[in-house]
């Protein structure tokens, strides 16, 4: 085992850096391209594996559930009732689906981040984030305009119960933090928090290569790297579950904001 | 079954016209077939929306935004007037300022 970390250690590039993220491509193999690339197929798997275990789950659905449909329905009425309701109230009940899928569609896509060999996650590039939070985005202003109308949507997100002779310092901040802070927050909280966990996993694991390759003498401090990773690797699983959720309870909360009506 | 007897408004929805129930003829069966009281108010409160989470992040943004606003409002004016940074700190200053009077405002009670 030590023999072989060795063998290994000679061409472990320390420290790790941006450039770990981009993997080689798959397709054309080895080319210069990053169209078809590991990220690009874990992304395909997860839609793939989502569609098909919905699908097969509620196939022939049971009053007693199998262990699958139990699984999809526990999903679906976890982001229902304890999300879509909780927030939104219930007019929720309209924007469950939606809930749902990004909730699963972020724990999958974030899970991968953990599982042993492949151990990268899509959102740890800002591309995958950035789009979920885009579609978030244009979701709730929509949601606002269509139930208020465009005039009085504006007016209700811009305009803050205050004296008219403060109004032009507060609606610049109001929408700033409305319109231009929302979608930036809901990708950047997902996109560093799956960045920061991949390399602090590479930190890790890279790391006792390195010391081994340093000096054999070091061996004991690099099993301890190792086994760092591995804790890492379950504080990982808690960051991986809360920014799901958390992006799904924000977006609700924004779709609740976009419908709440004038106090 | 005492239990059942909530509002319509706590157990149904209409949305788009069509009414929704929150619980699932699947989750009353079940629960009494197992021998459990079936859900009555899926809220688990009395039926109003529980605090906003997301007052945290809204908050600390108004704060931000509102620094970052008006210090980078400062900013081109002093860009333009030729001063080094007494308007960005006077705006950042006034942003603040309007941030925290936004956050009582929209948040407080």
């Amino acid at each position: 085992m030590i023999g072989q970390s060795i063998v290994l250690a000679a061409d472990v590039p320390f420290p790790p850096s941006v450039e770990d993220f981009y993997l080689p491509s798959i397709l054309p193999w080895g080319g210069e391209s990053y169209w078809f690339t590991k990220i690009t197929l874990l992304v395909w798997v997860s839609v793939a594996a989502l569609i098909i275990f919905f699908l097969v789950s509620n196939r022939k659905p049971q009053l007693v559930p199998t262990k699958k449909q139990w699984l999809a329905e526990s999903l679906y009425g976890f982001v229902r009732n304890n999300i879509a309701i909780e927030m939104i109230g219930p007019r929720g009940v309209a924007f469950a689906p939606y809930l749902t899928t990004l909730f699963c569609f972020i724990l999958v896509n974030n899970f991968f981040g953990i599982v042993p060999l492949i151990q990268i996650s899509p959102n740890s590039h800002i591309a995958f984030p950035a789009v979920l939070a885009i579609i978030s985005y244009v979701m709730f202003i929509y949601v606002g305009i269509r139930h208020h109308g465009f005039v009085k949507y504006f007016k209700t997100a811009l305009i803050p119960p205050a004296p008219w002779f403060i109004l032009p310092l507060l609606i610049p901040i109001e929408f700033f933090s409305n319109f231009l802070v929302r979608p930036f927050s809901l990708a950047v909280r997902l996109f560093a928090n799956m960045f920061a966990g991949h390399m602090l996993l590479l930190v890790f694991t890279l790391g006792g290569f390195a010391m081994l390759n340093a000096n054999a003498w070091l061996a004991p401090i690099s099993v301890v790297s190792w086994i760092m990773t591995i804790a890492l690797t379950f504080l990982e699983f808690m960051v991986i579950v809360l920014q799901a959720y958390v992006f799904t309870v924000l977006t609700a909360s924004y779709v609740q904001g976009a419908l709440a009506d004038e106090h | 079954m005492a239990s059942c007897e909530t509002p319509d408004a706590w157990t149904t929805a209409v949305v788009r016209g069509v009414p929704l129930s929150f619980v699932s003829p699947a989750d009353i069966v079940r629960a009494v077939m197992t021998g459990q009281k079936p859900p009555g108010n899926p809220h688990g409160d009395d039926g109003q929306n529980p605090p906003d989470t997301g007052m945290g992040m809204t908050s600390i943004s108004y704060l931000l935004g509102g620094m970052l606003v008006w210090g980078g409002i400062g900013w081109l004016v002093d860009h333009y007037v030729g001063t080094k940074g007494i308007f960005a700190g006077i705006g950042a200053v006034i942003g603040t300022a309007g941030g925290v009077y936004l956050i009582v405002r929209r948040l407080g009670a």
